[in-house]
């Protein structure tokens, strides 16, 4: 693993924590609002479904949760469990995936 | 700090294990059938077990302390704030932030979940907003059916008259009431299929804002003068029409409503230039044309009963095909114009995200209303035919008939900026 390469993992993880800190704070304000305001379950796709900028906010969620995990448990796995190298990479280049594909799947359901 | 730097660690661990069983859940849920409303309302109940609420809330309590651990450690690299005072402010800043998470996350869950949608449905009187005035067809067969559901549920149907704007204005409230069954719409055919292509401006979208539920009844229109009008056919109002060209008017009930779409239509078919008056409902502009103010209408059948029978209006010519029974002796337009035939219908339906059990009960209720005897002898009265379509073939007539309508609405330049 390169210095360059190190770097960017991060600021990946720094970036990918500030935006993660922004969505949860904005989730945090919709989750409020909806509450107060007695939505339901239907009321709340009422208000996602086909809504661009909902679905945009929430992929942005997921994408930076997708990049901030992996990089979070290469440190941990690195640290602790002492495992590096290519096969951890691997694993958790599969998590980054898994995260954004099963992630993306709620959120279109949402949206659709 | 050390500590808290563990604390970090191993939070952004556990949730690396919940999270994705989160967003499959959710998924599953989503993308699973029933899709939709009812897939996530029953998500919802699936999170009230026992144990999906234990990692729901683990999720929430994990997110909290994993937050204060990384908001500390953004500020100590990116901000001068190394002193430990700071630092702890910061830290309790952030807590506070994720009690309030915690907090609202778990009465969202309690509010969303809530009991099963349909059950016990309606438990207080049910809203229906018509939009025209009262007098119209859309207003006398909303009531009709009103009456008959409102016996069948045990609660009263409130009738709500909100005309304006071609029926847009009713739409327009109805689109943004809650979706939870108290508020229905029981609009004419053009609110929903013709509007669209009319107003450069509309503020609700038949498509979206709604779901189909029912269409009720339909029935055919009839061309009318006044009974002092010295037209006797619908002949001699073509000749007439053609021989002053632009100086006959006719009334109607808003541009683009339903009762415009057909006078544009016979207006069309006779060749002839006749100019419209729009009014706020279909009552006022047959009180406009029996005044005087205008030369014909072509209006619903149920709208002018009453003033023919009583002889302040004249009857000339239906627009179904054939002769109709309550209007004997009336000669279909057809006969004039081969192949003329306009219908209007009026239905109901539902603003978006009613649960879809309260939409599959109010259009079986109304099914059931609409067969029963004495339903029936009250539409035939009114020159009303029972429709009671299922919401699906409902959504598919309103798609087809959108289309036709774009088609004439392009033909005729009916257009309001």
């Amino acid at each position: 693993m390169t210095v360059r390469t190190q770097s960017i993992l991060w600021v990946a993880q720094r970036a990918s924590a500030a935006v993660l800190a922004l969505c949860v704070a904005t989730h945090l304000a919709t989750m409020i609002y909806a509450v107060r305001g007695g939505l339901t379950a239907a009321e709340i796709l009422a208000r996602t479904q086909g809504n661009t900028a909902w679905f945009a906010f929430y992929s942005l969620f997921v994408a930076a949760i997708a990049v901030h995990v992996p990089i979070g448990l290469r440190a941990v796995f690195g640290e602790w469990l002492d495992w590096r190298g290519a096969s951890r990479d691997a694993v958790l280049c599969f998590l980054a995936l898994f995260l954004f594909f099963f992630g993306m799947r709620a959120v279109l359901g949402v949206f659709q | 700090m050390k500590n808290l730097a563990l604390v970090h660690r191993l939070s952004g661990i556990a949730l690396a294990f919940f999270l994705p069983l989160h967003f499959w859940a959710l998924g599953q849920a989503l993308q699973g059938e029933p899709a939709g409303e009812a897939a996530l309302e029953s998500f919802l109940r699936w999170t009230d077990q026992p144990l999906v609420k234990f990692s729901e809330w683990a999720i929430v309590l994990l997110l909290a302390i994993h937050l204060c651990g990384g908001i500390r450690i953004l500020m100590i690299e990116f901000l001068p704030w190394r002193n430990r005072q700071k630092t702890l402010a910061a830290v309790a800043a952030a807590t506070a932030l994720a009690i309030g998470l915690m907090f609202a996350l778990s009465s969202t869950a309690h509010a969303q979940a809530g009991p099963a949608p349909a059950q016990g449905w309606p438990q207080k009187p049910v809203r229906f907003i018509v939009p025209f005035p009262p007098g119209g067809a859309t207003d006398i067969s909303a009531r009709l059916i009103g009456q008959k559901l409102g016996d069948i549920w045990g609660q009263t149907v409130v009738i709500e008259n909100r005309g304006g704007a071609g029926g847009g204005v009713g739409a327009a409230e109805a689109a943004h009431a809650a979706p939870d069954g108290y508020t229905l719409f029981f609009p004419s055919g053009s609110v929903m299929t013709a509007n669209q292509h009319i107003y450069a401006k509309l503020s609700y979208d038949p498509e979206k804002d709604f779901v189909p539920v029912t269409n009720a009844v339909s029935g055919p229109q009839v061309l009318v003068v006044a009974a002092n009008s010295p037209y006797k056919s619908v002949k001699e109002l073509i000749d007439a029409a053609k021989a002053q060209p632009g100086k006959l008017t006719f009334g109607h009930a808003g541009i683009g409503s339903q009762t415009h779409l057909a006078a544009e239509n016979f207006v069309n078919a006779a060749g002839i230039n006749a100019v419209q008056v729009p009014y706020k409902g279909e009552g006022p502009s047959l009180v406009g044309l029996i005044g005087g103010d205008t030369a014909f209408a072509v209006t619903n059948v149920a709208a002018a009963l009453g003033y023919i029978n009583s002889g302040r209006l004249r009857a000339l010519g239906i627009t179904s095909k054939t002769e109709f029974a309550q209007l004997p002796g009336v000669p279909p337009i057809a006969k004039t114009l081969p192949g003329f035939e306009n219908t209007g219908w009026f239905g109901i339906v539902a603003p978006t995200g009613t649960p879809k059990e309260i939409i599959q009960k109010v259009y079986q209720d109304t099914k059931k209303a609409l067969e029963s005897t004495d339903m029936r002898a009250r539409l035939y009265v009114q020159g009303l035919a029972p429709v009671g379509n299922t919401p699906e073939e409902m959504g598919r007539a309103m798609k087809e008939e959108t289309a036709l309508w774009a088609r004439v609405v392009r033909e005729r330049k009916i257009k309001v900026e």
